[in-house]
């Protein structure tokens, strides 16, 4: 081999390990350590303004609404024109990957400063002693901007996680022509609620069948394949006597027979033919594409902002525009509640997510702990919550995103406006006091029996009852004879 | 006593054997970091009640709770019985395509090369969003479409016990052949013209000559594939978590779902790599017999 050759292959080589350990390294100014680094720096300079020393806070955020991220850039330029020692750097992530990504950076000891994350994520990060108490930097006037009952939700025993930036209900939705032809009188189930047994008539009454005897619209159809197959269970259980995994004593609360009559409910719906057979294969995609193609009375579960997606389908119907959802027909979005179960009041399913602070596994200086403060306060109120909430057809929950203007003003009904209000106003707040251990129990025993279980019992393999002692059976072995409730 | 020092080195890198180790240094620089390291830090890990933040040792409690969980042992059976279900008949498929395709002349097996290896290439998302598509519930999909043709009812394809699984090893079966297909169509070129012509001059019918000829030569082939194949089958994890989740009821959890659900959903770090130790021995052990009682008679 020539001299020459030989060293040209060695600095091939020599570079090729370089990119690999590079690869491997990556300690930048984006990584929280540099951040938390810049914190510490901030302590040791001694300096009398300690907080207006400069520093970086990196925040991992999803698509939220759907030009939340788009505005980043924006974001970030006001946060430092309102901080000018602060920069604030904000990493998007789509909705698939924001999980993972988050538990991986955890995982490693080097998370984010903040993160959004669904209210239900935190006693999963607390197990970790990964969140950050923002009550040493939370003034009471910034606490106070918020409403009681969303900021519950990022609660654990006294400490405060993080803070809100939605509440939203997690009802149904009837497509408004299908319900008056089934004699439903919308607007009373809208402001009363409704039983289960009413309910239950009224999506029989919501099927129609073609000349074949083949179902060709069913009165409800609820997504539970998927993401979304644990909602379909505990959103309906909520107003079934069942508003928590655990009661006032701690005691696991699926033992029941709230709950065993909640199950016989739902196999009863598909066993009317008012819900496809096939109900543990829908998915959340099939479902609305079941809506918006008449081929449902009722969809679950709904969201506020699915009226607009209902109302931009038939605007591309009616200008026959080809992107118009194949085979729609035009709808409009009728929002209800979940009906009650087992006599049960109704108590809807309040999903509030937010902003956490988390740490890494240097502790954060003070200086930091504080930027991060300012930071997730900025990110969840006034005019940037007041944006994405107004986008995602949801009510602001702090006091400075109401008085905020949006930037685009989006029609709505007033039906479901004000359908959303009632709703909204029987959301009750989380329960704070649940020990983290039980609750990741909890949270095992819904991934590992509760899911599979349900799909097992929607495909009819099991009976509800089969069901019911396997998920008691679970319990008992997970919190003992004492630990469950029974009646 | 310096110059002699740096003679000495001078000559050592001069060499051949020098400049051999210096390439080498890559490769094992890189498998330390990307494959030593890992197995080494896993086998820590499972020994540890794995904190972010400060992990405590546990001893082989994560093992001692793998091996009385009965999921554990579940997701093993499915692991197993996917395997047992695909390797073969996938071998056979590739095997079969190949003698198909080896007739044609260089530029139509090249045309054919790229088709099948065409599913490698794209993204097994997209892919798993097609299947899903083919299996839709409802009457209108096109699985259902078909045995509807044939006067069945429209079926639950994934979300079933009883077809869940079938989907799955389904999917198998028509996709992902063309890395198989390939070697296939090396070893069947490299098998010498003489050995065919001679059976032709005895008389030999086609399957004469596949028994006799192709099916010996492309045993060293077949035992790679199998080998490589139910290793491969064994770390499924793709298919059973985009298409059913692992469910229903567990009726597609496979050992690789139920240790990224063990790691990724309730951060049980040291169970999964309890669990995944645990599935690198049964892979190697499988292995082990394998080349024990298959490939006695190959000679590489």
């Amino acid at each position: 081999m020539k001299k020459g050759l030989r060293g040209f292959t060695m600095l091939l080589t020599v570079i090729m390990l370089v990119s690999l350990l590079a690869a491997c390294g990556g300690k930048n100014n984006n990584t929280p350590n540099a951040t938390n680094n810049a914190g510490n720096a901030t302590n040791s300079g001694g300096n009398s303004s300690e907080s207006l020393e400069k520093d970086t806070i990196t925040a991992l955020l999803p698509p939220a609404s759907a030009n939340f991220q788009a505005r980043f850039p924006e974001m970030e330029k006001e946060f430092n024109e309102m901080y000018p020692h602060l920069t604030l750097k904000i990493e998007p992530a789509s909705w698939e990957d924001m999980t993972q990504k988050l538990d991986t950076q955890v995982n490693a000891g080097s998370p984010p400063d903040i993160a959004w994350v669904g209210s239900t994520a935190i006693s999963k990060y607390a197990a970790l002693d990964v969140l950050l108490d923002l009550n040493q930097v939370l003034s009471d006037e910034v606490k106070a901007d918020y409403d009681e009952v969303p900021m519950k939700f990022f609660q654990l025993g006294d400490a405060q996680y993080g803070l809100p930036a939605y509440l939203a209900i997690h009802s149904i939705g009837g497509n408004k022509q299908f319900l008056e032809e089934a004699g439903i009188d919308y607007k009373a189930v809208q402001e009363n609620g409704w039983t289960y047994d009413e309910f239950r008539e009224a999506i029989k009454a919501g099927v129609v069948k073609d000349d074949k005897g083949n179902t060709s619209r069913y009165g409800f159809v609820f997504a539970t394949s998927g993401v979304t197959s644990k909602d379909y269970l505990s959103i309906m259980a909520k107003s079934a006597g069942l508003p928590e995994y655990f009661d006032e004593d701690y005691k696991f609360t699926y033992t029941s027979k709230n709950f065993l009559g909640l199950l016989e409910a739902i196999r009863q719906m598909i066993d009317d033919g008012s819900m496809p057979k096939e109900l543990s294969s829908i998915d959340a995609g099939k479902r609305w594409n079941m809506f918006l193609t008449g081929q449902t009375m009722i969809t679950g579960k709904g969201l506020a902002s699915f009226e607009n997606s209902a109302r931009l389908n038939n605007e591309k119907i009616k200008a026959n525009d080809g992107s118009a959802v194949a085979d729609s027909i035009e709808a409009e979005y009728i929002a209800l509640p979940v009906p009650s179960f087992n006599g049960a009041d109704y108590i809807p399913t309040a999903v509030v997510d937010g902003f956490i602070a988390l740490r890494g596994k240097k502790e954060p200086s003070e200086a930091h702990l504080h930027n991060i403060g300012l930071a997730i306060h900025y990110l969840s109120s006034g005019s940037v919550a007041a944006n994405f909430t107004n986008e995602l057809f949801l009510s602001p929950v702090s006091e400075s995103a109401r008085n905020a203007e949006v930037l685009e003003v989006y029609p709505r009904s007033e039906e479901n406006l004000k359908a959303d209000e009632i709703m909204m106003s029987k959301a009750v707040a989380a329960r704070t006091d649940i020990p983290t251990e039980l609750a990741a129990e909890a949270i095992k025993i819904e991934t590992e029996v509760i899911v599979p279980k349900l799909q097992a019992l929607l495909a009819d393999e099991i009976s509800p009852q089969e069901m019911y002692d396997a998920v008691k059976a679970a319990a008992i072995k997970s919190f003992g004879e004492d630990g469950v409730v029974v009646d | 006593m310096n110059q002699t020092l740096t003679k000495r080195r001078k000559l050592r890198l001069e060499s051949d054997s020098g400049w051999g180790y210096a390439f080498i240094a890559v490769a094992l620089i890189a498998f330390c970091l990307f494959t030593a390291y890992p197995v080494i830090n896993a086998f820590m890990i499972s020994l540890q009640e794995y904190r972010p933040l400060g992990s405590t040792y546990v001893g082989l409690e994560n093992f001692k709770n793998s091996f009385t969980d009965e999921l554990f042992w579940k997701a093993i059976k499915n692991t197993a019985v996917y395997t047992l279900l695909t390797v073969p008949i996938n071998i056979l498929i590739s095997f079969l395509i190949a003698i198909l395709i080896i007739p044609f002349k260089k530029r139509t097996q090249t045309v054919f090369k790229a088709i099948y290896y065409l599913p490698a290439v794209a993204s097994g998302v997209a892919m798993a969003v097609v299947w899903l598509w083919i299996f839709d519930p409802l009457k209108s999909g096109i699985a259902n479409q078909i045995v509807m043709f044939f006067g069945m009812e429209n079926q639950n394809w994934l979300g079933s016990s009883a077809t869940a699984m079938f989907s799955l090893v389904l999917m198998s079966w028509l996709s992902s052949h063309g890395t198989a297909i390939i070697i296939y169509l090396a070893a069947l070129l490299g098998i010498d013209n003489s050995y065919y012509e001679a059976a032709e001059i005895d008389g030999a019918t086609f399957l004469q000559k596949l028994w006799f000829i192709v099916i010996p030569f492309l045993k060293p082939t077949t035992l790679f594939l199998l080998v490589t194949g139910i290793i491969g089958s064994f770390q499924v994890f793709q298919n059973a978590y985009l298409m059913t989740g692992g469910g229903p009821d567990h009726a597609t959890t496979m050992v690789g779902l139920l240790i990224f659900n063990n790691a990724f959903t309730y951060f049980e770090f040291g169970e999964a790599a309890a669990q995944s130790l645990v599935l690198a021995a049964i892979i190697a052990i499988v292995s082990f017999i394998q080349f024990k009682f298959l490939g006695k008679d190959i000679e590489y």
